[in-house]
């Protein structure tokens, strides 16, 4: 399809398609919702006690309200949520930067973008082994700067990996969705072409005018729906922070592992309700993300 | 800007399909722990309603249908031309070779053709015999052995779903020390001759002998203790309720308490809970002696081998009786690694073999479980080139001097890398059942990990 004619498509057009994606995303919604939706009805169910193991057939909130008066918890929401802005807000500038960089300085380069996409099929597990060998106190770095003399030993080396700050995690996290939020940006930039750019110029507005008002516009709602797309990610998974996190306080997942696990079968329906907190606020997220990327397209639309 | 629309859209799909995945993703693991779940359940169920009377074949002494071992030939007549299914944890290849390449033929020879059934977990052996009793299944059960021990073990005695009073007449039981605890107790359950051990395990902690000499390291608590504050950042443990950090802080409470001794028939969970709390007053003020001021820890000992082997801490832990020769040949260990025990004695176990009682073939069962007993199987299988470094479960010293070559042999091969038997033998201590190690697990979560204060 040529620019003229895309451009040429009116509202009405796009709302069809909207009914075609839909149809035509049918056979996946559906597997989805059946093994996805059984699976959270069933974690609904035990988090509220129902099911094995438990005395009463009596749905009760008291999983909830444990969690709610158990300071672990708590600390670990917090731990969490920072562990995914912090990457994310750091992923998003990183990744649209290099986007930008990348489109303006090798434009007709694809090898340049294909390097800059590498680490994308690298799985998560193996970027956290790569961090703790290069970050960890042990690690390559730490090892160099002995050698040269920088260091007295590994202890003399800041804890960067299994620390206080998951400063491991959040680089970890930072190095894979970086790209993945960059080459989202790049996308953007390449279809969006250099008209509108060219145009501004023109009519001589500055490179930082150009950039605020008319790339940024363009590329923000890809950008915010990548951004979102990597915090849900964050904010759920268990691999990384396992092999990168410290003992105390733990990350949601790794902590609704934990209870999982407990020897104390009670311990069960917690686990279930950190399960379901983790869906509920990444539903949320995703809900509030999809929702600032519709306005960030219309800003006009109150 | 007519163009946005679409680029909302598709910004949105994106967004959705991915959102979609991820939860696809996570979805599936809930299903898989669901499906654990149920596993389970059988199990539990089963475990807690032994009343069923088909199960209750067996109680003391062998039952109608199991063979006398005291009269073997009969024993031996029995078994021929049958097949024997073992029940077995399938997931080392080591292990799986050497029953297939050792038992087998040798079961082979008697006449007894031997079927391995792997196993992703024992549970799953343990949950189908109660199945099959209570579906009335009290004889020509489709499992005639099962590799066994620990909580699955006691399962199926509250279920008393095991062949007893067998073990101890098997002709080769005159090798094993029925005396000592760790054989006599499982899981701080009597075995009463319900399985027949297999072989051994048992704690030991590792050192480097470029790094440190072997006068200088702690021989009991007490003195690691001592050795952790004049060594401040380098010790560490593995987090209970890893293996390995459980059992070393078991050990800890032992010495504490005064010895192993009061804990084999303490149940009560207030005593326990005493007791710990003395060791978790001990941890606190060890804390800032530890590596990261004790403000996290390895997950497990692969994580403590790591640091070991990366010099950030000085003392690492091993429960292979057969040493850390092949730990050091995959490059895991430091060449100059030296696995050494406490003088207060550290836990060991044994792993055995069960009969169910609704076996189809009791007599190849007891076979093949006085077959795994003969001195030079021991021997090959405590042999990490032939077998997999598993510890003995017979005594050299009640070998006749032709049949201790073998292990002798074996061991000497094993060299510094391991701990002399003997030694091994004499300062192996018990496990414990009763509430000890929940509660070990929990509160040090609790006061540990989470620093929780300890009320007064």
């Amino acid at each position: 399809m040529s620019p003229t004619a895309r451009f040429a498509r009116t509202r009405r057009f796009a709302r069809r398609d909207d009914v075609r994606i839909v149809a035509g995303l049918a056979p996946l919604l559906l597997s989805v919702t059946a093994l996805f939706g059984t699976a959270v009805g069933l974690a609904v169910l035990r988090s509220l006690g129902v099911g094995p193991f438990t005395a009463s057939d009596d749905p009760t909130l008291a999983a909830y309200r444990r969690l709610l008066a158990d300071p672990e918890f708590l600390s670990s929401v917090g731990l969490t949520t920072h562990v995914a802005a912090t990457s994310t807000v750091l992923a998003a500038v990183l990744g649209t930067a290099s986007a930008l960089v990348l489109h303006r300085a090798v434009r007709a380069r694809r090898s340049v973008t294909a390097l800059f996409g590498l680490n994308l099929p690298i799985p998560h597990i193996i970027g956290a082994v790569a961090i703790l060998a290069l970050l960890g106190q042990s690690g390559l770095i730490s090892r160099v700067a002995t050698r040269a003399g920088l260091l007295e030993g590994p202890a003399a080396f800041p804890a960067l990996v299994f620390d206080r700050w998951a400063v491991g995690i959040i680089v970890q996290y930072v190095w894979k969705e970086l790209v993945f939020i960059g080459i989202v940006a790049l996308a953007m930039l390449r279809s969006a072409g250099d008209d509108l750019d060219e145009a501004a110029r023109t009519l001589g507005a500055s490179g930082w005018q150009r950039l605020r008002h008319v790339t940024l516009p363009l590329i923000l709602p890809g950008v915010l729906a990548a951004a979102v797309i990597a915090f849900a990610f964050s904010f759920g998974t268990f691999e990384v922070p396992l092999l990168l996190g410290g003992s105390y306080p733990a990350v949601l997942p790794v902590l609704a592992h934990r209870r999982f696990t407990d020897v104390d079968l009670a311990a069960r329906p917690e686990a279930m309700a950190i399960g379901v907190v983790i869906t509920v606020l990444v539903v949320l997220i995703v809900a509030v993300g999809a929702a600032l990327a519709r306005r960030a397209v219309r800003p006009d639309a109150t | 800007m007519r163009r946005r629309p679409a680029t909302a859209t598709r910004a949105l799909a994106t967004a959705t399909i991915a959102t979609l995945l991820l939860a696809a993703c996570t979805g599936v693991d809930a299903v898989s722990e669901a499906e654990a779940d149920a596993g389970t359940d059988a199990g539990t169920d089963a475990g807690g309603e032994p009343e069923t009377d088909q199960v209750r074949a067996s109680d003391d002494g062998p039952a109608v249908g199991l063979p006398d071992p005291t009269d073997w030939p009969a024993v031996l007549a029995a078994a021929e031309g049958t097949t024997l299914d073992l029940h077995m944890w399938g997931g080392s290849t080591e292990i799986n070779q050497f029953v297939d390449e050792v038992y087998a033929p040798a079961l082979t020879e008697l006449g007894i053709t031997l079927n391995r059934v792997p196993l992703a977990d024992t549970a799953d052996a343990v949950n189908a015999v109660l199945g099959q009793l209570e579906s009335g299944r009290t004889e020509g059960g489709s499992i005639d052995l099962i590799w066994i021990n620990g909580e699955n073990f006691v399962t199926m005695r509250q279920a008393q779903a095991l062949h007893t009073g067998w073990a101890e007449h098997l002709p080769n039981a005159r090798l094993i020390d029925f005396d000592d605890p760790s054989v006599a107790f499982d899981a701080g359950q009597p075995v009463d001759g319900a399985e027949s051990p297999w072989g051994s395990a048992q704690f030991q902690f590792v050192y480097d002998a470029e790094r440190n000499e072997p006068d200088e390291l702690p021989r009991s608590y007490a003195e690691l203790a001592d050795w952790v504050v004049a060594n401040p950042g380098r010790f560490t443990y593995p987090a209970p309720p890893s293996f390995h950090g459980t059992r070393f802080l078991k050990q800890w409470l032992y010495e504490l308490s005064g010895g192993h001794e009061r804990w084999l028939d303490e149940d009560s969970p207030e005593a326990a809970e005493q007791a710990t709390r003395e060791l978790w007053e001990l941890l606190e003020e060890l804390r800032p002696y530890l590596w990261r001021g004790g403000e996290t820890y390895p997950t497990d000992i692969a994580d403590l081998d790591r640091l070991f082997a990366n010099d950030e801490v000085d003392l690492s832990f091993t429960q292979l009786p057969a040493g850390i020769g092949a730990s050091i040949d995959a490059g895991v260990l430091p060449a100059t690694a030296r696995p050494y025990v406490f003088d207060t004695g550290t836990i060991g176990d044994h792993h055995y073999l069960g009969i169910p009682v609704n076996a189809a073939e009791p007599a190849a069962a007891m076979v093949l479980a006085n077959l795994v007993l003969e001195p030079d199987l021991q021997a090959a299988k405590l042999d990490p080139a032939r077998g997999w470094g598993d510890g003995l479960a017979i005594v050299p010293d009640r070998l006749e001097p032709e049949e201790v070559g073998a292990i002798t042999e074996v061991a000497q091969r094993l060299g510094a890398t391991a701990v002399d038997q003997a030694e091994l033998k004499q300062a192996r201590l018990p496990d414990v059942a009763g509430p000890l190690t929940r509660i070990l697990e929990r509160d040090w979560d609790r006061f540990v990990r989470q620093r929780q204060p300890l009320d007064p």
